[in-house]
């Protein structure tokens, strides 16, 4: 299953249709990284408003991807995380530091994005 | 003190009989629960409902609530009518005036007291009629029927564009605590807010438990892009909170209802 | 009884998208919410990953159970395996603790996530982790 990467203005946005297994996820991760590389994107949304379930596997690979992508320049924003997900993930993990940005939908997570990148470009700290 | 406070909002409701009335049939049309029922008799019933709840906030007896309680029970035990109608409309009732009581409200001192001393009635009067259903009905209510009414006794208000309110009244347990936080979420996905208030002005006591729950909710509402504004903590339940080792410093809060909303519009406005 | 139990043998990382597919159809029967399904969905996700990355073979059966004493009924996830077995289980159930890499949250995280948890492991033999949700 090839996932679409589509580039908005300078953005990347990447959403995910359905369940994946790990070799797709982790392909996912690869395509990403070069397409941000290749096209010089500053920033990438990931829509996973399809996925019911996120568990730790993919947890780890989303936060592997924002801070990949954070060194290559893009800044990530994940969007449309499910109430029931986001309350098991917070079960789970009660413990570690979700390092991710999130927003309720793509235009909030575009948003964030400019309103992020706007600051970095006045020299501003996160 | 409440007293008088009860007599005030019960002139505030007669004013505005007919706006609230006319918003209050709406939700609850919105709600699907009038589906069958001719726009005359909802107006005979809603006024006649409308009117007891208005005089009990006016002479604090709840006689008329007693015997309204008793007769619906057993025509909707007779009729198979579902609880949740009848009770989901008295809190959807309340709903509308506590959004009311905001707006008129939001900038007096007295807003966290009138919208307690609201809720605290209809509150009452919802636990009377429930308690008619169950003497009425000695059959086991439905799972799903009491998921609902505890879905729909969770005051989830919008009072702006992205913005909810969860005002929090009463003894809270852990079970309850959890519908809440999962009710919560869901409101927030439903209605894209991006900033919560949760006020615990009208909660004596929190256990360990809850706290957590709360703490949860807060951690949850950010994964789903919504900051969350905690108000009213009171210093026992403070406590609470440091003992169970929450980071305080990761938590918004405000000591009142009311700046807890001016900085909750100040962060819309970013 | 077939409808109220289900085994799935576990060899790939496909296998824990059927076992999840199954195990959130059967929640989702016995009158499970939203969010009780997804807990146990993403329990079970984690406990057939860690046979996957760490045995590369086993099983898992999940299926309907109900609590005389409590009256109660609930779902029940058995996960087995024949790998190198687990040397300190009070390690591995820290979290954070991880051999293969991922957030470590794998057995932990079961754990947190169902309302009992049960682990049997022999150094050499295999794991068995038993774990269970009740209806509220």
């Amino acid at each position: 299953m090839d996932i679409p990467i589509l580039k908005i203005e300078n953005f990347l946005v990447v959403t995910i249709q359905a369940e994946m297994s790990d070799d797709e996820i982790l392909k996912l991760q690869e395509d990403i990284l070069s397409r941000i590389k290749e096209v010089s994107a500053s920033g990438l949304i990931i829509d996973i408003t399809a996925l019911d379930v996120v568990d730790s596997f993919m947890g780890r690979t989303l936060s592997n991807i924002a801070n990949t992508a954070d060194l290559l320049g893009a800044k990530t924003v994940v969007v449309g995380i499910r109430p029931a997900v986001a309350l098991t993930l917070v079960e789970l993990g009660i413990r570690i530091k979700w390092n991710l940005n999130t927003a309720l939908n793509l235009e909030k997570g575009i948003d964030m994005l400019k309103r992020r990148i706007e600051r970095q470009g006045a020299g501003g700290a996160f | 003190m409440s007293m008088d406070l009860n007599k005030e909002l019960s002139l505030l409701f007669e004013d505005y009989a007919e706006q609230l009335k006319e918003q209050w049939i709406s939700e609850m049309k919105k709600l699907g629960f009038l589906e069958q029922v001719s726009d005359d008799e909802i107006e005979k019933q809603f006024t006649n409902l409308y009117n007891i709840a208005v005089s009990t906030f006016k002479t604090g007896k709840y006689d008329d609530v007693e015997e309204y309680a008793r007769n619906i029970a057993q025509k909707a035990v007779l009729q198979h009518m579902a609880v949740d109608q009848i009770i989901g409309g008295m809190l959807k009732l309340r709903d509308v005036y506590q959004c009311f009581i905001f707006e008129k409200f939001k900038d007096d001192e007295r807003l966290c007291n009138l919208i307690s001393a609201c809720a605290t009635v209809i509150n009452k009067i919802v636990s009377i009629k429930a308690l008619a259903f169950v003497e009425e009905s000695e059959k086991e209510i439905l799972q799903q029927q009491k998921e609902a009414m505890l879905a729909l006794s969770i005051p989830v208000l919008q009072i702006r564009d992205e913005m909810l309110i969860l005002p929090l009244i009463g003894i809270i347990d852990s079970a309850r605590s959890q519908q809440i936080v999962e009710e919560l979420l869901n409101k927030i996905a439903e209605y894209q807010a991006s900033i919560i208030i949760i006020d615990l002005t009208g909660v004596p006591i929190i256990d360990s438990l809850v706290a957590n729950h709360i703490i949860k909710t807060v951690q949850a509402a950010k994964m789903l892009g919504a900051e969350t504004i905690i108000t009213g903590i009171s210093p026992p339940n403070a406590q609470t909170l440091v003992n169970i080792g929450v980071d305080i410093s990761t938590l918004i809060t405000k000591n009142n209802l009311r700046t807890g909303l001016r900085l909750a519009d100040e962060m819309l406005q970013k | 009884m077939s409808e109220t139990e289900k085994r799935i043998s576990i060899k790939s990382s496909a296998d824990i998208i059927t076992a999840r597919g199954v195990g959130r159809e059967m929640a989702k029967q016995l009158g499970f919410n939203i969010v009780d399904q997804t807990k146990i969905t993403t329990a079970i996700s984690e406990l057939t990953r860690n046979i996957v990355s760490y045995t590369g073979k086993g099983r898992v059966i999940i299926k309907k159970i109900h609590s005389d004493i409590g009256k109660k009924d609930g779902m029940e996830i058995i996960c087995t395996d024949k790998g190198p077995g687990i040397e300190s289980i009070e390690l591995v159930l820290k979290a954070g603790y991880s051999t293969s890499g991922s957030l470590g949250l794998g057995l932990s995280g079961a754990k947190m996530l169902m309302d009992d948890f049960n682990i049997k492991s022999k150094p050499g033999k295999g794991t068995r982790v038993t774990i269970k949700k009740w209806l509220r």
